[in-house]
């Protein structure tokens, strides 16, 4: 019965947390296999205690920079997706609210009337600037090239 | 770390400051490798698992709370991560007959039996033990910091530490002699 005491104890004193002391102590020298336990916690205790330390690979932080970083791109273009979804699905239901609202308040005949009237405004308006269209072609290729130029050296710099 | 700057580091980190967490992942790779490599045999597996440990500091940086130290929450997140891995379908410890044989004469190699042994056996320990050995025989984690980690009483944190300890003896006593 005292060696199950005894034994009980074998690990703390090999880890020298505990002292042997009185009946304990006493009983480790007289029972050998409860000596024997001891001695093979030592051998344990010192085995543990010298189980090689391994250390991280060299590029260890790299990579997890680099995991964190595409995690990161991903979630981003989930994110991204996510909200050009739901801007359709917006857009979507808008179109569909305002063409329920136009055929069903009798709209479609004041629309038609009006687009009649944008129509033929459109074509006398383009009468008139027909002859100046190279022109104002030549002035929006000219800022469209100043623009793309802007862009392409900010690129640069944000880099 | 002083107390101070792991606050200061957190906060960084919070702020969505990339060279704060790659100076974290810097200070505590050694600590968590090490951890894990003592509780994982294939080093491979080591290093992703090591990294998973670092991914979920950073998605729970916002939700740390400073109320522990820092290493502490690190302890349990690595802590989590090992028993889970263990709860996945294992990989037998093999029992290699090559070195089992009678003693070798020779010293560095007789070593090497006896930590091939003792490696083995610590794979067979249950998760939970096999943390407990690995973290308190590493440098630096102690009883009280393992058990704020593992939110168990002190007293149990040595209780399962002397039962990892035991069970340890035993598989090298019979088992893996």
């Amino acid at each position: 019965m005292f060696c199950d005491e005894a034994l009980d104890a074998v690990e703390a004193i090999a880890g020298g947390e505990l002292k042997p002391e009185g009946r304990i102590a006493a009983h480790l020298e007289t029972c050998p296999n409860c000596a024997a336990a001891l001695a093979s916690a030592r051998r344990l205790e010192q085995m543990l205690q010298a189980r090689p330390v391994q250390q991280a690979p060299p590029q260890f932080t790299a990579r997890t920079m680099a995991t964190l970083r595409r995690r990161r791109w991903r979630s981003e273009q989930f994110l991204d997706v996510g909200f050009n979804v739901a801007l359709g699905i917006v857009a979507l239901v808008v179109g569909a609210g305002i063409w329920m609202f136009v055929h069903r308040s009798g709209l479609v005949s004041v629309s038609n009337d009006a687009v009649n009237v944008v129509g033929a405004n459109v074509v006398s308006l383009a009468h008139r600037i027909a002859p100046s269209v190279p022109l104002y072609a030549g002035a929006t290729a000219l800022v469209v090239t100043a623009l793309g130029l802007w862009w392409w050296a900010e690129k640069d710099a944000a880099l | 770390m002083d107390p101070a700057h792991e606050r200061e580091l957190v906060e960084r980190c919070r702020r969505g400051d990339e060279g704060a967490f790659q100076e974290l992942v810097d200070r505590y790779k050694d600590l968590v490798f090490a951890l894990i490599a003592r509780t994982v045999q294939d080093r491979s597996r080591a290093e992703d698992l090591a990294q998973d440990v670092f991914l979920r500091i950073h998605r729970g940086l916002p939700y740390f709370r400073g109320e522990a130290r820092l290493s502490t929450w690190i302890y349990r997140i690595v802590a989590n991560v090992c028993v889970q891995d263990h709860a996945r379908p294992a990989v037998a410890v093999a029992f290699d007959p090559a070195i089992s044989g009678p003693s070798v004469p020779d010293r560095q190699f007789g070593d090497l039996e006896l930590r091939d042994r003792l490696e083995k056996a610590i794979a067979r320990l249950p998760a939970n033990y096999r943390l407990l050995v690995a973290a308190h025989y590493l440098r630096g984690i102690q009883y009280e910091e393992l058990a704020e980690a593992l939110q168990l009483p002190l007293g149990t944190v040595k209780t399962q530490l002397y039962r990892a300890k035991q069970q340890l003896r035993r598989l090298l006593e019979t088992e893996l002699r």
